[in-house]
């Protein structure tokens, strides 16, 4: 298959079973909703050293929000479902309750799963907290020097997906950034989907374990780097001296689909020779996105 | 989907009559009859039905639509623990008493103890959002341990005596000595308010909870929440200080 010259490699990227929380963050304007969400979604790249993977899902208009004010939809995602809470409350904790002005909301109210936030960072409160029932929902007013945090008592927990991915082989380091930056952009705000590192890009794919010290679980994928071409077992066609690589966690797979869809489509342009995807063969991650079946529009399994 | 339950009163009460029965229990699978054969004691004529009085009429849904003044009905939606009354006027004294669930959406006024406590029980309401389009009685939401009560106009003397907890939102002015006895709960007055001796300033701010709150109230019940008291600025005042302390009067401020 090629895309405006670039080839699809007949592979697919494999992506595991994670655990979801959305959160609605909310400000006094979007400026601090954002600074709240940057800091929550910070050093939260892959759960191999950061324990949980998040991201900025998208802007909320204020019609979107519990509150009525503007905000910032997160997606917060662990391997384990008793990881999920504890992550939940070290970041709303440390990130949100700390900012001006924010709020936050559960922003799954549907999920049957609930897990309990507000209901332990209460106790910030020191006996001076206070909870009010609305529609049927608990709420936390955590007394705080600026006035009050206000924090749902339980957010909703669901099954969704982490790493869907796609590299792009380019000629160049200049060329492979730009078709990132083109993928990011036409990835970025879409419901359901996140791509939790550094600008949406990563830099440094891994391939599982390490040649040299066994008790590493993860380490520098040689084969796609062009510096090694002539010392290992290169997987890089001749010409391709940079690969960028983007990892898309969603909600469930057929909006990591989509976005792969629409980011794969963007990334093809001049300077990319090829997009391919990572794996394990199969045998690990149960779901699989083939890039020339979501290219041609199919819907994952 | 049905519209439930619809009871219209065959001909005006002229004393007042005891609704306590009416919605106890689990009402919202009742029929039309088993409803109508519900009691209702009527001051001087003794036992009557619900039939008696009302047309009943529909299926169930969990809804009831209660038509014609009920001035005289007291004790409507005593102990209500589920399910939405609409009464289509006013109520007299001490519906939704000690009320534990569900909703009551008076179009009119509410009598005395609206939400409020038995006068031999510890707790008024419970939980559950009572909804007094008009105006209440004194001693609104008394002894109220949890649930919502909002009240689009004014408020009688008393409003929120002895609260526990819970909240009372009152849009017109509140009358004297609202709050008086609160441990925990929370009047919000977006009218006047006299804030009893016995309470003590704490500051001036916006609090977030309120934003949700009269969003529930302007979307749940197309209550005319204005952005002034959604996005305004509130004097918070702690009390009751002559009891635990820990409640609290949010007065609307317009500086």
């Amino acid at each position: 298959m090629n895309i405006r010259g670039v080839f699809i490699e007949d592979t697919f990227a494999e992506a595991f079973t994670m655990r979801v929380a959305r959160l609605v963050i909310t400000g006094r304007n979007l400026r601090w909703a954002r600074e709240a969400a940057l800091k929550l979604t910070g050093f939260a790249t892959s759960v191999i050293g950061c324990k949980c993977e998040a991201g900025i899902e998208r802007e909320l208009a204020p019609a979107e929000t519990p509150d009525g004010r503007p905000g910032l939809s997160v997606l917060l995602m662990t391997m384990s479902k008793d990881d999920l809470p504890k992550r939940l409350i070290e970041r709303v904790g440390q990130t949100v309750l700390t900012c001006p002005t924010t709020a936050c909301y559960d922003g799954l109210p549907d999920a049957p799963d609930r897990v309990g936030v507000g209901s332990a960072l209460r106790f910030f409160g020191d006996g001076f907290q206070a909870s009010k029932v609305i529609g049927g929902e608990r709420f936390w007013r955590i007394p705080v020097m600026e006035g009050e945090f206000l924090v749902q008592e339980k957010f909703g927990m669901v099954k969704g997906v982490g790493g869907g991915n796609f590299l792009m082989l380019a000629r160049s380091a200049d060329e492979a950034l730009a078709a990132a930056e083109a993928a990011v952009e036409a990835m970025s705000s879409r419901t359901g989907v996140i791509l939790p590192f550094p600008g949406g890009v990563v830099r440094s794919g891994s391939k599982v374990g390490s040649r040299r010290i066994k008790s590493m679980i993860a380490s520098t994928n040689d084969a796609f780097c062009p510096t090694l071409r002539a010392i290992t077992r290169s997987e890089l066609p001749d010409g391709i001296n940079s690969v960028l690589e983007i990892v898309i966690n969603g909600t469930d797979a057929e909006s990591i689909a989509g976005a792969m869809r629409a980011g794969i489509d963007a990334a093809c342009r001049e300077g990319i020779v090829s997009i391919t995807a990572g794996n394990y063969g199969g045998k690990l991650g149960p779901h699989h996105f083939h890039l020339r079946k979501i290219m041609a529009g199919d819907t994952p399994a | 989907m049905s519209d439930g339950i619809v009871a219209r009163l065959r001909a005006s009460l002229d004393r007042p009559a005891d609704f306590g029965e009416v919605l106890a229990g689990d009402w919202g699978a009742a029929t039309a009859a088993e409803l109508a054969r519900r009691p209702v004691l009527v001051t001087g004529n003794g036992a009557a039905s619900l039939g008696d009085l009302f047309e009943v009429k529909g299926s169930p849904a969990g809804r009831i639509r209660l038509q014609g003044d009920l001035s005289n009905a007291t004790r409507l939606g005593a102990g209500l623990a589920g399910g939405e009354v609409i009464v289509e006027g006013s109520v007299g004294a001490d519906a939704g008493l000690g009320m534990s669930g569900g909703t009551i959406d008076i179009r009119g006024d509410a009598g005395p103890r609206a939400g409020g406590a038995a006068p031999e029980a510890r707790r008024g309401m419970t939980g559950g959002e009572l909804i007094v389009r008009g105006n209440a009685g004194a001693e609104a939401g008394s002894r109220m341990r949890r649930g919502l009560l909002a009240v689009g106009g004014d408020t009688a003397p008393l409003a929120g005596v002895g609260t526990l907890a819970g909240t009372i939102v009152v849009m017109g002015d509140a009358g004297a000595s609202a709050g008086l006895w609160s441990k925990r709960g929370t009047i919000v007055a977006l009218g006047k308010v006299a804030i009893p001796s016995t309470y003590r300033y704490a500051c001036t701010y916006r609090p977030t909870i309120l934003r949700l709150t009269l969003a529930r109230l302007g979307k749940r019940f197309g209550l005319g929440v204005e952005d002034r008291h959604v996005s305004g600025l509130y004097h918070r005042y702690s009390g009751d200080l002559a009891d635990l302390g820990k409640g609290e009067i949010l007065a609307w401020t317009a500086a």
